[in-house]
């Protein structure tokens, strides 16, 4: 192993430990809570991310697959009886099939018009379980019942244990983030993202890889969404479809560092960092303020450091590497 | 039966004057800059939000207020073309549709701030006035915004097709790099183009006060009828969007007629889905002009 190789793996070693010890040092319930947004909205970005920032494919519209993932998870709970374990992973199939004609329909368009494509495919998942009462409980929406500690159900006592849930559905965010920018794949996503028409010429099968790639991907948020409502013990048509998740999937991979592994994660802390201390100092009751500061944020970073928060550490770094002398 | 299709018709007719101001805009961006702007609904609301203003303030009828909201749009479009869009143009996608999409969150959750989320009502002399023709039923005020709206878009065409700054338009629009050798100069004609669109939503603001209430999100509704209305028209295609927006408002009004009060939304996806399955390059078959 390389001297830097060595030092990533020390570095990665050493947040794995910090990350794991957290909800034993930090005790605070509010604290935990913003740890816990932050992995979930860093898993949703990394899921976003895998189709969004290799295969440049902007979708606004990832909130179709994280309110199907919630409702298929709750459905099969409430009617059934079966555990959320089993109903995250089912959810997970759901969307990756329903990814299939939405993916059909709304790759027909590129650029910014497969954009608002996506949009108009969540906002019509969102009307349509809205408007169906029979299929589930209608714009009212529905708890879950509260079992108490059960950890089979998905349902814990201590909110460590939602903590250390979402930071494994992290986990596995990026060991596939990983695993397929090190395959074929991944080469294939950023050829396509660079330049679909050049990529095609040279043989890449571009439909096909853009779906797969928007398989994985709803999977992966439809996964986010089951634990989500496990987490509020509450699901309704507006908290599973709503807009602010596609928009804060895109938000923490761009400000982060649009298609690269760590930049979702990044962006998340900053974001939801930020959003904690806004909330601490104004209060809640000015509606608004988060989300001006988050397009501020958004703003800053496409004018002036589009390739994210990534782009200045990787920069710094190389600077680094080049003020040091040359070792053999 | 005959006579509530008809009413439905003429309802869809006159609300589709005003979406096709707002998609005339988005379709002209599209067209001239190549880019799609994802906050023309945000400038409808500051429209709205100036003639609510204008009215409350200093007594001004909302329609008269249109020859401040559109000039005051105009300005804010070039120095949003000048300073923003012009930094993002180019061959990548990204900064385009996430600039434009910042820039409508933050106009959104600016005027919540500033605003409330409270509904703002402008009440005319003829806010309530109908014509009654047979036995349809036409309200003055929609009356208005229709043929204003008709007039404001014959005018744009006719600026189009018959100045120099025009034509200039479309030449930059067919093909940006031999506008530039024959002398055009593409910042000047894309700030007119941003300008011209952001006026036109501005004009839809004013015109939509004495009968529709203010608010933050009100941009939302029009932007999505005018993003499905420009891809069914064609994408780029002025004429295409005008038409397209008259049948989308009328399809809205027969699904709210027939379908349910909530249903002119799902009325129009399922019109995009349609659309994007069965004809992609949108009902003109792909040409730009």
């Amino acid at each position: 192993m390389t001297a830097a190789g060595k030092w990533k793996a020390a570095t990665l070693g050493l947040v794995v430990v910090v990350l794991l010890l957290l909800p034993q040092v930090v005790k605070s319930s509010f604290a935990i809570d913003i740890f816990i947004r932050i992995l979930l909205f860093s898993f949703i970005g990394v899921a976003w991310n895998l189709m969004g920032g290799y295969a440049k494919q902007l979708s606004l519209g990832h909130a179709a697959y994280f309110g199907l993932g919630a409702y298929t998870s709750t459905i099969m709970q409430i009617d059934f009886g079966i555990s959320p374990w089993i109903g995250m992973i089912a959810g997970g199939v759901v969307a990756m099939l329903a990814s299939l004609p939405i993916g059909w329909l709304c790759f027909r368009l590129r650029g910014p018009y497969f954009t608002i494509a996506t949009i108009a495919t969540a906002q019509a998942l969102m009307l349509i379980f809205l408007k169906f009462r029979d299929l589930a409980w209608g714009a009212e929406g529905t708890t879950i019942p509260n079992l108490g500690s059960s950890p089979l159900m998905m349902q814990f006592e201590s909110k460590a244990s939602y903590y250390y849930v979402v930071l494994g559905l992290l986990a596995l965010g990026l060991f596939i983030t990983h695993k397929i920018e090190q395959s074929w794949m991944g080469y294939y996503l950023v050829a396509i993202g660079e330049d679909e028409d050049a990529a095609e010429a040279i043989g890449v099968n571009a439909p096909r890889i853009k779906r797969d790639i928007y398989m994985i991907s709803a999977f992966l948020t439809a996964l986010a969404g089951t634990f989500y409502v496990q987490y509020i013990y509450f699901i309704d048509p507006a908290t599973a479809f709503s807009f602010n998740i596609s928009i804060e999937a895109a938000l923490v991979s761009i400000v982060g560092g649009i298609g690269t592994l760590w930049g979702p994660v990044i962006g998340t802390v900053l974001l939801e960092t930020t959003s904690a201390l806004l909330q601490s100092w104004l209060g809640s009751t000015t509606g608004g303020i988060q989300l001006t500061v988050y397009a501020l944020i958004l703003m800053g970073i496409i004018l002036w450091r589009p390739t994210g928060l990534m782009g200045l550490v990787t920069d710094a770094y190389q600077r680094y590497q080049h003020r040091k002398p040359a070792r053999a | 039966m005959l006579e509530i299709i008809a009413q439905a018709v003429i309802n869809g007719l006159l609300i589709g004057g005003i979406y096709a101001l707002v998609s005339i805009g988005v379709t002209l961006i599209f067209g001239v800059v190549k880019i799609v702007n994802f906050a023309q609904g945000e400038f409808v609301m500051i429209g709205m939000y100036i003639s609510f203003y204008l009215a409350t303030q200093f007594g001004i009828d909302p329609i008269v207020s249109l020859f401040v909201s559109m000039p005051v749009l105009f300005v804010v479009g070039v120095l949003v073309q000048h300073f923003l869009i012009r930094r993002v143009l180019g061959p990548n996608d990204m900064p385009q549709i996430f600039l434009t999409f910042a820039l409508s969150l933050l106009l959104l959750n600016l005027s919540l701030m500033l605003f409330t989320a409270n509904y703002r009502t402008v009440h005319t002399s003829y806010s309530d006035e109908a014509l009654h023709l047979g036995g349809l039923y036409i309200p003055v005020a929609k009356l208005i915004a229709f043929v204003v709206a008709m007039a404001l878009s014959g005018m744009l065409w006719l600026f189009l097709h018959t100045t120099d700054l025009g034509r200039a338009m479309r030449a930059a629009a067919q093909n940006r790099d031999v506008a530039t050798l024959m002398g055009i100069n593409p910042n000047r004609v894309f700030a007119v183009a941003f300008g011209a669109a952001l006026a036109l939503a501005g004009a839809a603001g004013s015109l939509l006060m004495p009968f529709y209430s203010a608010y933050p999100f009100v941009g939302q509704v029009f932007v999505l009828m005018a993003f499905v209305a420009v891809v069914l028209g064609t994408l780029g295609n002025v004429i295409g969007a005008l038409v397209a927006s008259l049948m989308m408002g009328v399809a809205e009004s027969l699904g709210i007629q027939f379908v349910g009060a909530d249903s002119g939304l799902i009325v129009v996806f399922a019109m995009l889905l349609l659309t994007l399955a069965f004809k992609p390059n949108g009902l003109g078959g792909g040409r730009v002009r």
